[in-house]
């Protein structure tokens, strides 16, 4: 087994990279594959609180790069994933950006590829040395943008250093789309930011308010099923298989789909 | 193509035909990323705008006020287009924007990171 590395990143931080990599990781494990979510963002260690499983991480990714522990004692399991199997690696939270280096995470990414199916990275936001780490294992990098214009302008920079690096075409992921307020004219539609950054989209995840609570209790929301944001990242889960699920703008719910609760 | 095209050929204030903030995100999205891609700053093109009137004055005459200078974009091409209306005797004096005949635009090459 060969597994494909997958880096999901952003020019500006906060867009929901850390949300968008536990999402993709679980619900490709709740589809039957071997996966590692990895935390590429050394000093804010923060996949662990989104996951839920800060109080079962003991070592970290640079206790292994530094000889206390081997790469499997760093891997902490969730069993909630079935019928697949996930696994995080977590990053130290003490130290900073020169505790590992790009060839290292290389080493490490080449271990792991033996043994599971996707490798995601949490990348730290783009132009930092946190980025040149976690792109240089890369095989392919999703881009996590949110329909503002400051969010674009830096995704749209990023997406050049990634060309740059040899390691493009970047995929898209535009991350808290409010469809209402698109209709309404109040926000950039999926159009305006596919013409402007002429990346192809591979998800589409409206804002929902159950993200929220999803990351108090650490619980991704695609382990709940139902919610909006839970069926986008399924959807794109399935377009990282290969599967042919097509990409929708997604529509407001008018007054009587919300009447019948259809959504 | 056709729909970046006009994306971008958009002037920086043509008025718009929708009232929401879209339009306006939609606008400031445009010109932030032309400059960005082309790597010359507002700035700059302001200088430029100005060199180029003050080189065009010592040899004809030109209606300085509505001489732009701007960058537009499309896929493939970044582009510096340069409009000079120029005045002639008959329309010197007729208030607002002189029938102008514009210079050829100067091409350049996409910037290589993109
Ligand atoms: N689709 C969404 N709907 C609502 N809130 C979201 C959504 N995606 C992310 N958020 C919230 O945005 C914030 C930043 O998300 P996070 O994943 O930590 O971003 P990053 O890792 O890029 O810094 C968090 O509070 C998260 O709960
Ligand atoms: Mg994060």
């Amino acid at each position: 087994m060969a597994g494909t590395v997958i880096t999901i990143t952003s020019g500006k931080g906060g867009v929901g990279k850390t949300t968008t990599t536990a999402n993709i990781g679980t619900a490709l494990a709740l589809l039957g594959q071997k996966v590692v979510v990895f935390d590429g963002d050394v000093g804010l260690r923060n996949l662990d609180i989104v996951m839920g499983l800060e109080n079962r991480v003991v070592y970290d990714v640079i206790d292994f790069v530094e000889g206390r522990c081997r790469l499997r004692q760093a891997l902490v399991r969730d069993k909630r994933a079935a019928p697949g199997e996930l696994y995080l690696l977590p990053t130290a939270q003490t130290r900073d950006k020169s505790a590992i280096n790009p060839r290292q995470m290389v080493e490490v990414c080449e271990e792991l590829r033996r043994d599971v199916d996707y490798i995601l990275i949490d990348s730290p936001a783009g132009i930092e040395q946190g980025f040149q780490n976690a792109l240089a294992p890369a095989d392919r990098v999703f881009v996590v943008t949110n329909p503002e214009v400051s969010s674009i302008r830096d995704a749209d920079r990023v997406i050049g250093l990634i060309e740059a690096r040899g390691k493009g075409p970047a995929q898209l992921i535009i991350n808290r789309l409010s469809p209402a307020r698109v209709k309404k004219q109040e926000m950039l539609s999926v159009q305006d930011i596919v013409e402007v950054l002429a990346t192809e989209v591979i998800g589409i995840v409206p804002e929902d308010e159950a993200i929220l609570s999803s990351s108090n209790r650490g619980v991704p929301v695609v382990l709940n099923g139902k919610t909006p944001a839970a069926q986008a990242f399924q959807d794109i889960a399935r377009r990282v298989l290969g599967q042919d699920v097509p990409v929708v703008e997604p529509q407001s719910l008018s007054w009587w789909q919300k009447l019948l609760g259809i959504s | 193509m056709g729909l970046i095209d006009r994306f971008f050929s958009n002037k920086p204030n043509a008025p718009s035909t929708d009232t929401g903030s879209a339009a306006a995100a939609r606008q400031r999205l445009q010109f932030v990323l032309v400059h960005d891609r082309a790597e010359i700053p507002p700035a700059t093109l302001n200088l430029i705008k100005d060199d180029i009137i003050a080189v065009l004055s010592r040899r004809i005459r030109i209606d300085r006020e509505h001489v732009s200078v701007q960058l537009t974009y499309t896929e493939n091409e970044s582009r510096l287009v340069v409009d000079i209306p120029l005045l002639t005797e008959a329309l010197s004096d007729a208030p607002g924007r002189a029938r102008g005949s514009s210079a050829r635009p100067a091409t350049a090459p996409r910037p290589s990171s993109r």
